[in-house]
């Protein structure tokens, strides 16, 4: 026997709580792969992602902003996603429960946690996997149908975790409750938290409610990925949140595991706090977002870069002489744009402010002003700067929004419309009695009959005065208002062109009064003034 | 001693089944089968889904939109109710059971009908937490029909997973209430008295019991999902 022999055994060190080999939990992550059930359900929810993300989507015009504001900005895809995840999670998490094998899979080398971690994250994986590759083949068939802008990669990040938080959360309800009942309770939990917070979403279109994913206010703006970028500060707070709750969840399960050690129970503890800090501080930054011209900021979260807005070269087209120009993204309207702005413009050449240019302008929405887009004129030389992100622009096969009253023209009756409200003044307000009556005179010859004009008026995509009480509810064009533009609408051409030169400074102040409207005996009346 | 006098009793022995005792063996079997398929865990979870309903008609919760919109959350509630029929199906017993039960499709017959009809009681009575729309005929419909759904689920892809066509079929409902279906087998976006929408809502009831009830849920005895 040599001295080696006889030298003491060197104390093996015990693995730190059992942590697991990376290679070891490899292999238990590979076989949990091959028996979770989250791959059987994947066909089923493929169709109803066709059914409910990708086909009600393809009705819109060929823009990313406009094609994914129903699956990413209103969060169906992840509607349809959560709650089969959640579901089959919870299957997963009450496997021992159910079985009641749990006190004998304690007594294996395995820490629970790290077991039961293993089944959630195979869970996981299938999950997000699957929708990564669904969404990516949406988004690979709308490249090929034309779409045109960047797609809302920061709101597919959004949907990425959502998916394991529900898994997460579904697999805790498993672990905790562990029956048959587990799945159904989990997926329809999951379903109605998720059209609940369809309801605040659209409901609230500031603080915590913004937090939400399914909340499509103000972070989905018109021309997002079109004029200016996505903004990414509202989506990194909601991935701040999702990914604390699948934390929390997580973390709650070391709590609850039997046999792990005092120190994994730490760790678990430590684990459920750092989610519940991560989804808090993320609904506090939430509170502190305001909409800004291209979206949501969140000043703790907003990097300035992200305002510039896109450079491009525009395409521009002749309108009565009157170059518009629109960006590329935009280049299939720009024949419906200066066609339906033509007549408006002839109307306007000559006249005081008439504009020399129109140039698009990204649009902005906001909930609080009803969503829609105005008009400006302004600058030397005049410009009309225009939007037409939230207008009833034709979709995909180029067919055209019809309204109500059957109208097939309500882009070109928008454009119009919006271009004569800017140049009697009116500004982001219904006008006064004078400039209303102006504005239907001049569509009336721009070929918008009056009696078409209140339908018109309650077309989406107008601002809040398009729908303010002067107008009045849809119905006969009438009043005094109605009557005074048909007295202007009657006049020659000539002789309108000269009242107009005449009394354009008066009108656009809101000097002019209705009752002293011209009248063809009377064209040019100087007493317009007030 | 020949074979007939074994049929006698032994002497100081009662009546060997007094009326009461066939009775209790009678219930003994169908108590056994709704306890193997959780079904008193499945009447709790009834009435938390009846205690739902009239919180959210009390409370008027709901979703911003049309008539349709208004409707869901009732509805997804009693989607929920069929689900929790569906998943009641489950057997952990397979092949034994259905070697050994000749009862056995009586059993699931009965089970499967009278959850239904409690869980249309209870709903209902939660239904009185405020006006529910298309009131309890269209809960009737919506519940017999969806339930049919689950029960069609069960016997497909197993008892566990019966929830999955009845949340299938809600999402499918609603991208379809936010336009105008015309079908009837979207019987939620039409009238309760719609005809159509009911003979659709029954028969998918009437096919779901009947397989149930021949085939069993797909779970026993014949293994499908991978745990």
């Amino acid at each position: 026997m040599t001295a080696a022999t006889q030298a003491p055994a060197r104390p093996v060190r015990a693995r730190a709580g059992h942590l697991a080999p990376p290679l070891s939990f490899l292999r238990l992550l590979r076989i949990e792969l091959r028996r979770s059930a989250m791959p059987w359900l994947l066909p089923l929810i493929a169709v109803l992602f066709w059914f409910d993300s990708y086909r009600p989507s393809t009705g819109q015009a060929p823009l990313y902003v406009l094609r994914t504001f129903w699956n990413m900005g209103q969060g169906h895809t992840i509607i349809d996603f959560g709650p089969f995840v959640a579901g089959v999670a919870a299957w997963m998490g009450s496997r021992d429960g159910r079985r009641r094998t749990a006190d004998l899979v304690s007594g294996t080398a395995w820490p629970r946690w790290t077991a039961q971690l293993a089944t959630w994250a195979a869970t996981a994986i299938w999950a997000v996997a699957a929708y990564l590759v669904f969404t990516s083949v949406m988004f690979a068939v709308y490249a090929s149908q034309g779409v045109q802008g960047q797609p809302p990669w920061w709101w597919v990040a959004v949907g990425a975790t959502a998916v394991a938080a529900f898994s997460a959360a579904g697999f805790a309800v498993g672990v905790l409750r562990p029956s048959r009942f587990a799945a159904p309770l989990a997926a329809f939990g999951g379903f109605l938290a998720m059209i609940m917070s369809s309801q605040t979403g659209f409901h609230d279109s500031t603080g915590w409610a913004l937090i939400l994913p399914t909340n499509s206010n103000g972070n989905f703006q018109p021309d997002s990925g079109l004029l200016y970028p996505w903004l990414p500060d509202l989506q990194i707070a909601r991935i701040m949140l999702l990914a604390g709750i699948a934390i929390a969840a997580l973390g709650l399960l070391g709590l609850r595991a039997r046999g792990d050690g005092p120190w994994l129970r730490w760790l678990a503890v430590a684990v459920t706090a750092a989610g519940v800090a991560a989804a808090g501080t993320a609904v506090g930054l939430a509170t502190t977002a305001r909409l800004s011209a291209d979206g949501i900021v969140i000043p703790a979260l907003h990097d300035a870069a992200s305002d510039r807005p896109f450079s491009y070269t525009p395409v521009c087209g002749q309108a009565a002489g009157i170059s518009v120009c629109l960006s590329p993204y935009y280049d299939r309207w720009l024949p419906e744009a200066t066609a339906a702005l033509g007549p408006v413009f002839s109307e306007m050449a000559g006249l005081p402010g008439a504009p020399v240019r129109a140039t698009q302008v990204g649009a902005v929405y906001n909930s609080s002003d009803g969503g829609g887009q105005s008009m400006t004129i302004g600058g030397r030389p005049v410009v009309l700067s225009l939007s037409l992100g939230a207008l009833a622009l034709s979709d995909a096969d180029g067919r055209a929004t019809v309204d109500a009253g059957g109208r097939a023209t309500v882009l070109a009756e928008q454009l119009r419309l919006l271009a004569v409200h800017a140049f009697v003044g009116a500004g982001n307000d219904v006008g006064t009695s004078a400039q209303q009556a102006v504005q239907a005179a001049l569509l009336q010859d721009a070929d918008v009959p009056f009696a078409a004009q209140p339908q018109l008026l309650t077309t989406s995509g107008l601002p809040s005065w398009a729908q303010a009480e002067g107008n009045g509810p849809p119905g006969p064009a009438t009043g005094p208002i109605y009557a005074a533009a048909r007295q202007l609408a009657a006049l020659s051409p000539g002789a309108r062109r000269a009242w107009l030169a005449a009394h354009l400074t008066a009108l656009r102040s809101g000097q002019l009064t209705l009752g002293l409207a011209p009248t063809t005996a009377n064209p040019a009346p100087k007493r317009a003034h007030r | 001693m020949t074979a007939a006098d074994t049929r006698e009793p032994l002497p100081g022995a009662g009546s060997a089944w007094p009326a009461e005792r066939h009775a209790v063996a009678v219930l003994r079997l169908p108590w056994l089968y709704l306890v193997s398929r959780r079904a008193p865990a499945a009447l709790g979870l009834l009435a938390g889904l009846a205690v739902l309903l009239w919180s959210a008609l009390f409370w008027h919760w709901g979703i911003s939109g049309g008539r349709a919109a208004q409707q869901f959350i009732s509805l997804t509630i009693e989607t929920a109710a069929a689900a929790v029929i569906a998943v009641t199906t489950y057997g952990p017993f397979g092949e034994p059971e259905r070697a050994t039960g000749r009862w056995l499709p009586y059993l699931r017959l009965g089970a499967a009908v009278a959850l239904t009809a409690i869980a249309y009681g209870a709903l209902a009575a939660g239904a009185t937490g405020g006006a529910l729309p298309g009131g309890t005929v269209a809960l009737l419909r919506n519940l017999v029909g969806i339930t049919g759904i689950g029960l069609l689920s069960a016997a497909a892809v197993g008892g566990a997973f019966g929830w999955t066509g009845p949340l299938a079929y809600l999402l499918v409902t609603e991208v379809a209430l936010t336009g105008n279906p015309t079908t009837p087998w979207l019987w939620a976006a039409r009238p309760p008295d719609d005809l159509g929408g009911a003979l659709c809502a029954a028969l998918l009831f009437a096919a779901g019991t009947a397989a149930v009830t021949l085939f069993g849920a797909r779970d026993s005895g014949r293994r499908f999902t991978p745990e």
